[in-house]
């Protein structure tokens, strides 16, 4: 019998999926991999950790499932969060840790450049944000900040390319990856030199630019062994988390959109053009060659939820956070749609799209005496979806979409699911226990391997089994409330930066 | 009260003031570990330079060399109970009970590293504390059968619930994450040490099933696993640094030997320490 295996090198956690050839699970496995804060704004994770987690929950399903079944692997696939940045020396060993996406200390850097004609035209070759998220603006970090350092960079790796080189030697990165850095003119498919120049390097220092389907060389001997795995085991460099999530929701062309809630949140289409926004709101991240996925990211997602359950729910036993979640869960269906006129503006982490206001912050809008605490929990998933629709609604200025597919272990919870259907008024599909990242990369591997004859095909045969119809009754209260929620997230921007300056002093 | 069979007890007593006395509660440090309780009244004290309020049923715990008293060496109305145990500093700046306590081993190195964790030295609502005091001082009044025993039976039961009340109060029981965080950061701030399970739920203020289930759900990982994941990505750091012996990378990294090290690397990597060396040497 023979399988894939693919692997998602996420924020949380590293995930590791093998499946059959018809795309069927055989097991799974995650592990866990911690991010640290060494200051306020910096979010780092070390690689090494990465690399040594992703051998051992690797190891772990090949020992425990697939070798005792006598399964051969084919292929392993891999993807990754965007717009990790790790400096290696002449050695290749990291200095120091890659810093991920959530990382904001680039932050003088990227205002720099978005007021700028030079950050204009940037965003025009690139597709990607002017934001401290992007490696462009990391790099430039580095350079004005830690100049001795910066000197003896060799190359600038993502994460992902580290670990591939750990695995085979080659230093890679694939496009979808390469155009979330704002390094890559993803109209030339080549180094952008407005954006080297930006940053200060050479693309000598940045790892080779390949397709998604590239094999990325051969997997070392000792790893072979130590694994047992055989020498041609195809190692697929493969793409991000993002691209993997649409994909592997069956999106491949227009009508769709799809809604990621995790912790954070993302809203994306694909099609065969970048979407040339004046205001920068959205990225466009390359598939294939001619194939984007644009969209926009919120910070704002279930992490948000979390939060809340943290400080309200009543945790009878110790860290038992879903038990919580379900319970103020229950409390909130019980309140008609509009949470009797609270709002919420779910912005703790600062906002992404559509606002791009790192200053945001939360907000309880409209209180009054009759409301409750269940009220309270329904205002903050409201406040959540609306987010979600605010970059759906400006993504409509460009695309038009039908329906909507829903992925992520918050999107998938029927509450969220269904107010998503009501509040954009349109049918929604999903798949309770179907990892869409895992399955993407899959459907990716299975292409590379002639199983399908495109993407297109593969995203053909996906088949979300869940259909949510809106509930037109809901629609109506919700946009009304939609309509306050949109204003106050634009006219509070001045009180947000007052705020601010007295929460950071 | 007779304190002759009992060498590590320096002091102990109760206090009911009704007046307040000027200059009768300065700030010293001493080389004991002090527990004060109170039982009435409210008192202003500071400890190693903070100033906290206590309030009945309230204990501060001070450790060694800290600083403790009333700032304006103020003795305020009320009634306290404390004692002062000896319990050394060895020289690597761990704490060291003596050999009266009847502690296991691994119950003193646990105790000690939660005494000594960055917590705040008053234990709010902790009358387990004074009931406990109480029941020494009684036992040292009465000298019944067997008070000698009893006595450092209770000192251990102190410790025991101190520490266990630290660790308590260490986590909410709602943010898991955050948990998890400072547990690694205690792991990796001494990753030479070999920790054990009971000792990593101590740490997180969890029941040793309750720290297990959690941890494996949170991680993907057993805890012990996932010490080891810390252990060997630390040392691939140490790998690539050619001035650093194979031994000291595996007693720095936590192995017992660097057999230990080398095995378990090699299992997971399917390299050898010094093959991993060599081929990263060669890079270059």
């Amino acid at each position: 019998m023979e399988c894939i295996i693919t692997i998602e090198l996420g924020t949380n956690a590293i995930r590791v999926y093998a499946f059959d050839l018809n795309g069927i699970t055989i097991g799974s496995l995650k592990g866990y991999c911690p991010t640290f804060h060494s200051e306020p704004d910096h979010s780092e994770q070390d690689p090494d950790q990465i690399f040594i987690t992703m051998l051992y929950v690797l190891k772990n399903l090949l020992n425990d499932v697939l070798h005792p079944k006598k399964y051969k692997v084919l292929c392993i696939c891999f993807s990754s969060s965007m717009h990790s940045i790790l400096p290696v020396d002449k050695t290749g060993s990291p200095m120091g840790n890659a810093i991920t996406w959530a990382d904001n200390r680039a932050n003088k850097e990227a205002a720099q450049l978005k007021n700028s004609a030079l950050g204009k035209k940037i965003y025009n070759s690139t597709g990607t944000p002017l934001h401290p998220m992007s490696p462009l603006a990391k790099i430039a970090w580095i350079k004005n900040n830690e100049m001795a350092k910066f000197k003896q960079v060799s190359k600038f790796l993502s994460l992902k390319s580290y670990i591939l080189q750990q695995l085979t030697g080659e230093y890679m990165t694939d496009y979808s990856i390469a155009s979330a850095t704002g390094l890559l003119n993803i109209h030339k498919i080549k180094w952008d030199p407005d954006s080297m120049r930006f940053a200060g390097i050479k693309p000598s220092m940045l790892p080779d630019l390949v397709p998604v389907f590239t094999r990325a060389g051969k997997l070392n001997k000792a790893y072979q062994t130590s694994l047992g795995l055989s020498a041609d085991t195809k190692i697929l460099v493969g793409s991000s988390d993002g691209c993997m999530a649409t994909l592997g929701d069956g999106v491949s062309g227009e009508g769709v959109a799809n809604i990621t809630v995790e912790d954070s949140g993302a809203i994306r289409v694909m099609g065969d053009k970048v979407l040339q926004d004046e205001k920068q709101r959205f990225f466009n991240y390359l598939l294939t060659e001619n194939r984007y996925v644009s969209g926009g990211p919120t910070n704002n997602g279930g992490i948000i939820f979390e939060w809340f359950t943290r400080q309200f729910g009543d945790f009878k036993n110790p860290f038992d956070i879903e038990q919580n979640m379900l319970e103020l869960i229950a409390q909130a269906s019980k309140i008609p749609a509009g949470s009797g006129g609270l709002l919420f503006l779910p912005y703790l982490l600062g906002e992404r799209a559509p606002i791009w206001n790192a200053n945001a912050r939360g907000v309880f809008f409209g209180l009054n005496i009759t409301h409750e605490k269940a009220h309270f929990v329904r205002a903050a998933i409201e406040g959540i979806l609306y987010e979600i629709y605010s970059i759906g609604k400006t993504l409509q200025e460009h695309r038009n979409f039908k329906s909507l597919s829903i992925n992520g272990s918050f999107g998938t919870l029927p509450i969220f699911s269904q107010m998503i259907a009501d509040i954009f008024n349109k049918p929604v599909r999903l798949r309770q226990n179907y990892h869409s990242v895992s399955y993407g990369s899959y459907l990716l591997a299975a292409t590379e391997m002639g199983i399908y004859k495109s993407l297109e095909e593969a995203a053909k045969s996906v088949k979300l089994t869940e259909l949510i119809t809106p509930n037109k009754k809901n629609h109506k209260p919700y946009i009304k409330h939609y309509e306050i929620f949109e204003r106050l997230s634009t006219k509070l921007s001045s009180e947000f930066a007052d705020i601010v300056a007295l929460q950071h002093p | 009260m007779e304190l002759r069979p009992f060498p590590h007890i320096m002091e102990i007593g109760t206090i009911k003031n009704s007046a307040i006395h000027l200059d009768g509660f300065p700030c010293a440090s001493t080389g004991g570990f002090r527990i004060f309780y109170v039982q009435e009244g409210k008192f202003e004290w500071t400890i190693d330079h903070q100033t906290f309020i206590l309030y009945p049923g309230d204990a501060a715990l001070i450790l060694p060399r800290r600083e403790f008293g009333n700032k304006n060496k103020v003795l305020e109305i009320g009634s306290f109970s404390w004692i002062h145990i000896e319990i050394r500093i060895n020289r690597n700046k761990e704490l060291s009970i003596g050999s009266w306590s009847s502690l296991s081993p691994g119950d003193h190195c646990e105790v000690c590293k939660i005494l000594q964790m960055d917590h705040l030295p008053v234990l709010q609502k902790f009358p387990e504390s004074g009931a406990i005091l109480k029941g020494i001082q009684t036992e040292l009044f009465n000298k019944e059968i067997g008070y000698r025993t009893r006595i450092n039976h209770l000192l251990d039961e102190l410790l025991i619930q101190s520490s266990r009340k630290i660790a308590r109060m260490s986590n909410s029981g709602r943010d898991f994450p955050i948990t998890f965080m400072d547990l690694e950061r205690q792991l990796r701030a001494n990753l030479a040490h070999q920790w054990t399970v009971e000792e990593m739920a101590a740490l997180a203020g969890l029941r040793t099933t309750l720290f297990n289930e959690k941890v494996k759900s949170y991680s993907g990982f057993s805890p012990l696993s996932y010490l080891i994941n810390i252990r060997i990505s630390e040392a691939i750091k140490l790998l690539k640094r050619p001035d650093i012996s194979l031994t000291d990378i595996a007693l720095e990294t936590g192995f017992y030997s660097s057999q230990h090290f080398s095995t378990t690397f090699r299992k997971l990597t399917g390299y050898t320490p010094s093959q991993f060396r060599k081929n990263h040497l060669r890079i270059k």
